[in-house]
């Protein structure tokens, strides 16, 4: 392959070419010159030339679900990664919450050889516990040899502290990062939507903030005692982000990361029983939104995800009880993040290429000559509409069909391959 | 001569003053209808009503059969304890299939919130929520108020007290929407286990002392503690409750002023009132069941677009 990118401008902080305007000429996979005036074109060589280019490092979604194995008609791990291509993400964490669960070697090898020569590099996370229930530590050294980038019992958190606590001190030995989705269960109980103003209105059975407060606090506690390392996934309230802001401040290895449609929506988008914005953790107020955008830039939130959680029509077209939590989101989460988040281009660049890859213990890649190419193109400023026929995810489950959005991914470059978005 | 805002009725949150001051109108005349000789008019002869029950219910479904009977209207009955989603069949199939039958409104009763609404944007047909989960009950809380605007002659300024379970009371959600659309005080009273914390959004005042709350009403609606809906204890047992929340004839002869006590029904006697108060001349409660036949018929009849052929 042998590829140019013409005057496309760089946003990478740890580039010496960040914030110029450059061309770009990859071969076999490579950066081989970064040249500021437009050089010779070798003969064969794919010409991108799009007026306003920016191009960053490959985007990194450190939570995506792709329910493979188990329900490959929601999403397989190749639909998954064509809708991560196409939302600028060339390596995404998939989550343990399948059927069954990643919690053996088998399933962590089962998704790396499936996924292996793909343009997105797929790491699987393993299960805590088996079968996410809960009861007994899954093997995590074993799953971590095979390539388990960090652990979570995904939806279903760990509510037994003991066994946490024992999970985070086991996992020290090999540097294993644990993942934590707070939701404490015994108050969320069959909750729908945020505890509020609007779950009042509608009789619907809340999920307080506190549900998810109390578990970031506690393991907040289960950290600092065994000085372990803890993601916080799926921020969304406000008293999340001032936990996690102290827990920071005295030094404990603690980071997180929001959803990017808790950055866009508020609980009053339920207020029609619309089940395509019922998500878990649910769509909060717009205080706890000026919060979560608050930590985002004074780096409390380390990292914006999608969560993308794919449901088929039959798991949403139903009475809001019975639907499905979650929506889709890899192909608007830039879009989302850029349009809602209040963040500089080089610091969402932060958020979502390099802290990803960073709490990982994963390496950055960086727009320089000899560097492996791992790029992502796109255009900030780009007004579109998400349109349903151009979803490459299965599912079409998201509130923002026929929204208008800025920001559009252009493709991406990686493992000698390119991928472009044809709409 | 005016007719209603909505092509549904699936809450009280979505329809106006005037829709609820129209529904009363036409309700005095039925009631008239429904205490002469022959308590029968020929106005919905040509519509079929199906009244889905997805969830039990004895007077709510008899009532609605009894309005549309008594409006002519050819009427069937489908009741399922358990959701039809639950025997693998989706709620939009079941209804889609009865609606193939030529029906023209369905009358739902259905343990999710939310689920007229669902109905109403997924298939074609005159929607009567007779009750949605923990939603709303809409016809319930139009009977409630027609009964206050009977025993006073107006709604506006009253006070009203709405006692028990406020967390699982679709009951209380609509009441609370129609009285404060017309004019009404409203206040909430029970464990604090029971009370949304969020409830105070409807504009509503809260107390936790029942006596303080028959005080300040001038009628005081005792709902039926629901323990189908509690999937959890909230308080540790109905005898507790009645100690604090149970209204007896010695707690009302001790106030000062003659208060008006409602029930919706079942009653569930000696826990949260006593027969001798449910049985007093206070209780309006059989006024709000004859009323409640009236205030359906009206629904029914305004909805089936009756009035604009008068």
């Amino acid at each position: 392959m042998q590829l140019i990118i013409k005057s496309a401008k760089v946003v990478d902080p740890s580039s010496p070419h960040n914030g110029k305007t450059v061309s770009i000429f990859i071969e076999n996979g490579v950066i081989k010159q970064i040249a500021s005036s437009k050089s010779q074109v070798p003969n064969n060589t794919k010409i991108i030339d799009i007026e306003g280019l920016h191009i960053s490092p490959g985007f990194f979604d450190m939570q995506v679900n792709f329910r493979d194995p188990g329900h490959e008609y929601k999403e397989d791990l190749l639909s998954g990664c064509a809708s991560a291509s196409a939302g600028g993400f060339t390596g995404v964490a998939v989550m343990p919450g399948t059927h069954p669960p990643i919690h053996t070697k088998s399933e962590v090898e089962y998704v790396k050889r499936k996924t292996s020569g793909n343009i997105v590099d797929v790491f699987p996370v393993g299960a805590i516990t088996h079968n996410t229930d809960g009861k007994e530590l899954s093997e995590m050294y074993d799953m971590h040899s095979a390539g388990s980038i960090a652990f979570s019992d995904d939806k279903k958190p760990v509510s037994d502290a003991g066994l946490f606590l024992r999970a985070l001190l086991y996992a020290k030995n090999f540097k294993g990062l644990l993942l934590a989705h707070c939701d404490e269960k015994t108050i969320s109980l069959h909750g729908q939507m945020n505890e509020g103003k609007v779950s009042t209105s509608l009789g619907l059975k809340g999920i307080p903030a506190l549900a998810e407060e109390v578990m970031v606090a506690r393991n907040i506690f289960l950290c600092e005692y065994t000085s372990g390392k803890i993601h916080f996934q799926s921020i969304s309230t406000a008293k999340s982000v001032e936990l996690i802001r102290d827990a920071k401040k005295k030094g404990l290895k603690v980071t997180a990361s929001v959803n990017a449609h808790h950055l866009a929506l508020d609980d009053s988008s339920l207020k029609d029983f619309d089940t395509s914005c019922k998500v878990n953790p649910p769509l909060r107020t717009k205080q706890d939104i000026d919060a979560l955008k608050k930590g985002l830039s004074d780096g409390t939130i380390d990292a914006i995800t999608s969560d993308h959680s794919p449901e088929d029509e039959e798991n949403k077209k139903v009475e809001f009880d019975y639907a499905a939590f979650g929506m889709i989101g890899l192909e608007t989460c830039f879009a989302l993040a850029n349009t809602y988040s209040n963040l500089k281009l080089n610091d969402l660049v932060k958020k979502f290429v390099i802290r990803p890859r960073e709490i990982f213990g994963l390496s950055v890649p960086k727009i320089k000559e000899k560097e492996k190419a791992n790029l992502t193109l796109f255009l900030p400023n780009k007004e579109w509409k998400l349109e349903e026929k151009n979803i490459r995810s299965k599912s079409k489950n998201t509130p923002f069909i026929g929204k208008k959005l800025k920001g559009k991914i252009i493709g991406v470059v990686n493992n000698g391959k390119i991928e472009l978005v044809s709409n | 001569m005016s007719k209603l805002s909505t092509p549904h009725l699936l809450g009280i949150k979505d329809i106006t003053t005037s829709d609820i001051e129209l529904i009363f109108k036409t309700a005095d005349n039925f009631k008239d209808v429904i205490n002469r000789p022959i308590k029968k008019v020929p106005s919905l002869r040509d519509i079929t009503i199906a009244n889905l029950f997805f969830e039990s219910s004895t007077r709510t479904r008899i009532s609605f059969e009894l309005a549309e009977k008594r409006l002519s209207a050819d009427v069937i009955n489908f009741s399922s304890a358990s959701s039809s989603v639950k025997k693998g069949e989706t709620l939009i199939d079941t209804v889609n299939n009865i609606l193939a039958m030529k029906v023209d409104m369905v009358v739902m009763r259905h343990p999710a919130p939310g689920a007229a609404h669902f109905l109403s944007k997924n298939v074609n047909a005159k929607i009567v929520n007779a009750g949605d989960g923990t939603h709303e009950h809409p016809t319930q809380a139009l009977l409630d108020a027609y009964s206050i605007r009977q025993k006073f002659g107006k709604v506006k300024g009253k006070k009203v007290a709405i006692v028990g379970d406020i967390l699982h009371s679709r009951v209380a959600i609509s009441n609370i929407y129609c009285l404060k659309k017309l004019g009404a005080e409203v206040m909430v009273c029970g464990p604090t286990t029971l009370i949304p914390k969020y409830i105070n959004a409807l504009g509503v005042k809260v107390e936790n002392n029942l006596r303080k709350a028959l005080e300040w009403c001038d009628v005081a609606n005792m709902l039926r503690i629901q323990l189908e809906r509690q999937d959890i204890k909230y308080f540790p047992s109905l005898r507790e409750y009645t100690m604090q929340f149970g209204l007896n004839r010695a707690l009302l002869d001790s106030l000062k002023k003659e208060i008006t006590i409602m029930h919706p029904g079942p009653i569930n006697r000696g826990v949260e009132i006593t027969s001798d108060v449910a049985d007093s001349k206070q209780s309006i409660i059989l006024e709000q069941v004859e009323n409640g036949v009236a205030i359906r018929m009206a629904v029914l009849y305004l909805l089936a677009g009756r009035q604009e052929e008068n």
